[in-house]
């Protein structure tokens, strides 16, 4: 049994055990949910560890067929896309588990429903066929609608669940249908991955396919991912999420679409891919600048909040628009740095929401006083939130905007993605942490109390994730050369013609260089 | 003997006290200051040490290990390496003392003037992290390297303008101080971007070495059918310069430094005067290689232009700390504009000078604060010469050295860049450092006269007392510095070794560098010497008796005008940020109409067709039978009838 069977069992299994436990034990089932992440966090961090670095292929694999004739089987594995992934999601499903004591009513319903979604979400990113690949990640979308509808907050909360429900299942629908596509027009006969990787490899498909698909497979998984425009779901969706719900689903399940589009998409369909690079840069822009400046205009915090995440994911398809190495490997960083960073900001606006009663901005104000961690940890997300370097979003973001940078047709989105980064980002976040956090305390917060001992614990856990990455990035970039390499390669199909110019170039340069230092 | 590591234990000391202190003695503030003042001042002894021993100029100049590391791909195509770095030569060992020595100061200094701030642990990490983030400003190697201690330095100013965050003015002016220096910092990061592209390489050593090749190989056009490459030299090196505008606060972005004030005062002496703002400066001298003509043409005359604007304000301001605020804008005038005149060793030069007596300055204004209650405005204070002695001559020490009286330190400097002026033959510029000088001396004597002669303008100003030692020790040895780092040291030679010219010969002998100035040029040393004489007449005229300024009266609209900093605050709220928000507001009612009426029309839409779909389904089998028939009739149209 791989190590990954027991990270994504674990959580799943658990949720089976609760279903055994009489409704009145909440202290037990809340138990049972920490020590299961815990111990699958515990165990993706291991896996991330004896992660070999300079190995081609998958790691930690599993393969157990299940419908031959279909070519569907249970395959697991990692590289060094994915296992940042996992180890992400691991943490984030411990940290979720950990701010679930806000839940109150229907607990065992509650913990069933969070298990079967962190057991989803990390079964999504280990799989490598495309089969489970997407059930894995039904049986994580859909426990978020029900604990949006059931545990969710605020007078929009049916409207919220009405809204995300639709959204996202028409995402997932074309989707599915892009990936159905994929699978007959390949003729592999088969949903593993590496293996139709390979195929189409050797027999490309057709390019009239691939103009088919790709749209599909975008659109679908962009609206996974709250691609400009089809974003609104989800500030109005986190606004009203529990907090658990939407830490997992803002910081982990959003990005199933972005890896998606990484691991099938563009290896399968280079030719689309290359034709739709330019739009998906513009689209990415909307995300960046058009939602940073919505996100200017909110007045509750969680909404902020959500904008805010709907902005960072602008930097991933960038990122992914470039085709290039720098790009898509800047991309992954990121998915990873707004996984920490989104399940933090979640927290702790889930956290202020349990203390005030209420997320308008403009009732709160002053709490670092009273508030000196929950508000200290506020202002370190805010500040990882517009990219200050020493947390790992820096390093996301910095890497793609120098892998867009060398995409000629790129400039002027570049430049319009630096003054997204870099100005809109920090006037929300900061004019956030003044009017939430300094200036006058209002009376009526008087009685808030600050976070104590272990409930520290799921913050100062992620807080120390995004700084682990961000000043140790090569943790990361060394596990993705390789595999980041191969993809850009297959995206690439005219990259090995335009490669001998580029070397004669080089060369050319080299030599004037040699001969101005020999003629001194 | 090798000493290589000791660069990276004075880097990385600060850090460890303020991880030290902000994890685990908040709540014991002897140790937390201990702690933060003992990284460094140790810092300052390993760099003397290693300054002595390994010289201006260490053998091995450079160590690094890779940071971040994405690529190459085995077929070629981009790749990004970053390392984490130290580049060790005269500028940055030089700049390295300057930064341990004042900040060591007046970290012993803060330990008397927060004693008595609940958050005094708190205060101390913020001081160590900013330590920290400025040596790795100082000990870069590269440029995304700089860039991200660029944005550290940024927090822990913003962390400390808003140390008392509960005040909403301080609040709100550490913001706007993040804000502007980001958007100094976008343009930064788009020089770093466009350097990169040209030179596939962010290590300033390999780019210097690179250019004079990449010049002649692409003979002016990189690649062809772009921009020529002089221009888009020009265009890196101005956006590169952006960022400087904003940390060194220059024109335009100028306009954050002034409400930094609004932070305890040994940060405006540390961050907003000596060290943090002169960063700019030092990077522009670090990359002043790749700065042609043109951009340090701009340079030149945005520095000349801040050094203008920022002193005419000064001279009407009545807030002690914002007084020398705006003075610190105009001496980072003065310096980026002998950047701009191809003179870094005079920019460094005063630089150093000023970051001695700007300090000083700061501090005892600090000591003036304290000894009044916090009671800021001089037209408040008054007579406070024999009250606070060591303050008040102290001052005037810092005051003739900023005015620049010969053989104060500030003297030599500001000489150097007026008489690079000078020598370029750039007479405007000249003309308007003289005119600064003049000003310059005019508000610094108007401030000595009001707050430290005259009448006892209240009554705190009756009471006021001297501070204690750990208060004044720290001014003392300021004093001493500012006098004698001028022409007694020669710090310029430091600066020499690294930018050697042809015009100026390293002075051999002591007396002949304190007389050079007049020898080597007496135009610019008489003509800065006259402005000074002027600046004191007049102000001893107007000040020296008065009890409120007459200015106003005589000046009118023009002194409302400098008082007012001529509007640039209300001039921007009015045009960029009334712009932005508008383009948010747009964008938000836009998002607002499609979360709700464009989702509302799709639920409203299908419910209509559903209710619409309903009155088809009668049960009545006669209308049935017609609409089958119908239906029937029409496809045999449609197939047949053709």
């Amino acid at each position: 049994m791989s190590i990954l069977t027991y990270i994504v069992g674990l959580p799943l299994l658990a949720a089976i055990v609760l279903a055994f436990v009489p409704r009145n034990f909440a202290v037990i089932m809340r138990f049972v949910a920490i020590v299961a992440t815990l111990i699958s966090a515990v165990l993706a961090i291991v896996m991330f560890a004896r992660f070999q670095t300079n190995t081609a292929g998958y790691q930690f694999e599993q393969q157990i067929d299940w419908v031959r004739t279909l070519g569907i089987s249970y395959h697991v594995g990692v590289d060094g896309i994915n296992v940042g992934l996992v180890l992400m999601g691991a943490i984030v499903g411990f940290a979720a588990a950990c701010c679930s004591w806000e839940i109150r009513s229907r607990e065992k319903e509650f913990y069933i429903l969070l298990l079967v979604m962190t057991g989803g979400i990390l079964g999504a990113f280990a799989s490598l066929d495309l089969f489970f690949f997407y059930f894995f990640h039904e049986f994580a979308l859909v426990p978020t609608f029900i604990m949006i509808g059931l545990w969710g907050r605020g007078e929009r909360k049916n409207y919220a669940t009405f809204q995300i429900t639709l959204y996202l299942s028409v995402g997932a629908l074309i989707a599915l249908i892009g990936l159905i596509a994929l699978y007959t027009q390949s003729g592999a006969n088969t949903f593993d991955i590496p293996k139709l990787t390979e195929y189409v490899r050797a027999n490309p498909l057709s390019v009239s396919a691939q103009h088919f698909i790709f749209p599909l497979l975008l659109f679908g998984f962009g609206i996974l991912v709250s691609l400009w425009p089809f974003h609104t779901w989800a500030p109005l969706g986190y606004g009203s999420a529990p907090t658990p719900t939407a830490m997992l689903h803002a910081g982990v399940l959003k990005k199933f679409g972005l890896y998606g589009l990484i691991r099938v998409a563009l290896p399968l369909m280079p030719q689309a891919a290359q034709h739709w690079m330019q739009a998906i840069a513009w689209l990415a822009l909307g995300n960046l600048v058009y939602c940073g400046w919505v996100a200017m205009r909110q007045k509750n915090f969680n909404r902020l909040i959500g904008y805010s995440s709907v902005a960072h994911m602008g930097f991933v398809f960038l990122g992914i628009a470039t085709l290039s190495l720098v790009g898509i490997t800047g991309a992954v960083l990121v998915m990873i740095a707004h996984g920490f960073l989104a399940a933090l900001t979640f927290a702790l606006s889930g956290y202020l929401y349990q203390q005030t009663g209420t997320l308008e901005i403009k009732e709160l104000g002053g709490l670092l006083r009273k508030l000196p961690f929950i508000g200290t940890a506020l202002v370190i997300a805010a500040f990882a939130g517009c990219g200050l370097p020493g947390f790992a979003n820096f390093v996301g973001e910095v890497t793609v905007l120098f892998g867009a940078w060398s995409v000629p047709t790129f400039r002027v989105i570049t430049v319009l993605a630096c003054w997204g980064a870099l100005i809109i980002g920090a006037i929300y976040m900061l004019r956030a942490v003044r009017n939430i956090l300094q200036a006058d305390l209002p009376a009526k917060w008087a009685g808030v109390t600050d976070a104590h001992l272990w409930r520290k614990l799921p913050f100062a856990l992620l807080i120390a994730c995004l700084l682990v990455f961000g000043c140790f990035p090569r943790l990361l970039t060394e596990k993705l050369r390789d595999p980041v390499s191969a993809i850009v390669q297959m995206a690439n199909p005219v990259l090995a013609p335009t490669q001998p110019t580029a070397t004669v170039q080089v060369d050319r340069i080299n030599q004037s260089i040699l001969t101005s230092t020999a003629t001194k | 003997m090798h000493l290589n590591f000791l660069p990276w234990i004075i880097l990385f000391l600060p850090l460890a006290a303020a991880a030290v202190i902000t994890l685990f003695t908040l709540r014991n503030r002897q140790v937390s200051a201990t702690l933060s003042v003992g990284a460094v001042v140790a810092g300052f002894i390993l760099s003397v040490i290693f300054v002595k021993v390994a010289g201006w100029q260490p053998a091995v100049s450079e160590v690094a290990v890779n940071w971040l590391s994405v690529g190459p791909l085995q077929a070629g195509g981009g790749s990004l390496q970053v390392d984490f770095g130290l580049h060790l030569d005269a500028l940055s060992l030089a700049m390295m003392l300057i930064v341990t020595g004042v900040a060591s100061l007046i970290h012993i200094y803060s330990m008397g003037y927060m004693h008595d701030d609940p958050s005094y642990s708190r205060f101390f990490a913020c001081l160590s992290l900013f330590t920290f983030s400025m040596l790795g400003i100082v000990l870069s190697n590269n440029f995304l390297q700089l860039f991200i201690f660029w944005e550290l330095v940024g927090v822990s100013s913003y962390l400390l303008i808003g140390f008392w965050y509960g005040k909403a003015s301080a609040a709100d002016a550490a913001k706007k101080a993040f804000i502007t220096n980001r958007l100094g910092d976008f343009g930064f990061i788009l020089g770093i971007l466009l350097i990169w592209g040209i030179f596939q390489s962010l290590n300033f050593v390999s780019i210097q070495q690179r250019l004079p090749e990449i010049l002649n190989t692409h003979g002016g056009f990189i690649p062809p059918g772009s921009l020529p490459f002089g221009t888009t030299l020009t265009i890196a090196g101005l956006l590169i310069f952006c960022g400087a505008a904003g940390k060194s606060a220059q024109f335009p972005l100028h306009v954050w430094l002034p409400d930094a004030m609004e932070g305890p005062t040994p940060v405006s002496a540390l961050i907003h005067a000596a060290t943090m703002v002169a960063a700019g400066v030092y990077m522009l001298c670090r990359v002043f290689f790749l700065l042609n003509d043109d951009a340090l043409q701009v340079i030149a005359y945005i520095g000349g232009f801040t050094a203008l604007l920022a002193a005419l304000i000064a001279v009407q301001q009545n807030d002690i700390k914002r007084i020398l605020a705006y003075s610190t804008l105009s001496q980072l005038g003065y310096m980026v504009m002998a950047v701009g005149l191809k003179g870094p060793p005079a920019a460094m030069y005063h630089l150093t000078t000023h970051a001695f007596f700007k300090a000083l300055l700061f501090l005892g204004a600090g000591s003036v604060i304290l000894g009044m209650h916090h009671e800021q405005d001089i037209w408040n204070m008054g007579a406070l010469r024999k009250k606070m002695p060591v303050t008040f001559w102290t001052f005037m020490v810092g005051t003739l050295a900023l005015a620049g009286l010969w053989p104060f330190s500030g003297f030599f400097s500001k000489d150097a860049i007026i008489g690079q002026a000078f020598g370029q033959h750039n007479y405007i510029l000249f003309g308007v450092g003289v005119f600064v000088a003049m000003l310059t001396s005019f508000y610094m004597f108007r401030l000595m006269l009001v707050v430290f002669y005259g009448s006892t303008k209240s009554d705190d100003a009756g009471h006021a007392h001297e501070s204690p030692g750990v208060i004044t020790w720290p001014l003392r040895i300021l004093a001493i510095c500012s006098i004698f780092a001028g022409g007694f040291v020669a710090v310029e030679n430091i600066y020499l070794k690294q930018f050697p010219s042809e015009t100026t010969e390293e002075a051999a002998s002591f007396a002949h560098h304190l007389f050079e100035p007049f020898i080597a040029a007496p135009a610019a040393a008489l003509s800065g010497l006259g402005a000074l004489a002027l600046g004191f007449i007049a102000a001893y005229a107007l000040y020296a008796k008065a009890d409120k300024d007459p200015l106003p009266e005589k000046l009118g609209g023009l002194s409302r005008a400098m008082r007012n900093r001529f509007y640039f605050d209300e001039l921007y709220d009015a045009t960029v940020i009334r712009l932005h928000n508008t383009l948010a507001a747009i964008a938000g009612g836009i998002d607002w109409c499609i979360e709700n009426v464009f989702i509302g029309f799709i639920r409203g839409g299908t419910d209509f067709a559903g209710r619409g779909l309903r009155l088809v389904q009668t049960g009545n089998l006669q209308t049935y039978a017609f609409l089958f028939a119908l239906g029937a009739a029409l496809v045999l149209y449609l197939v047949l009838g053709k």
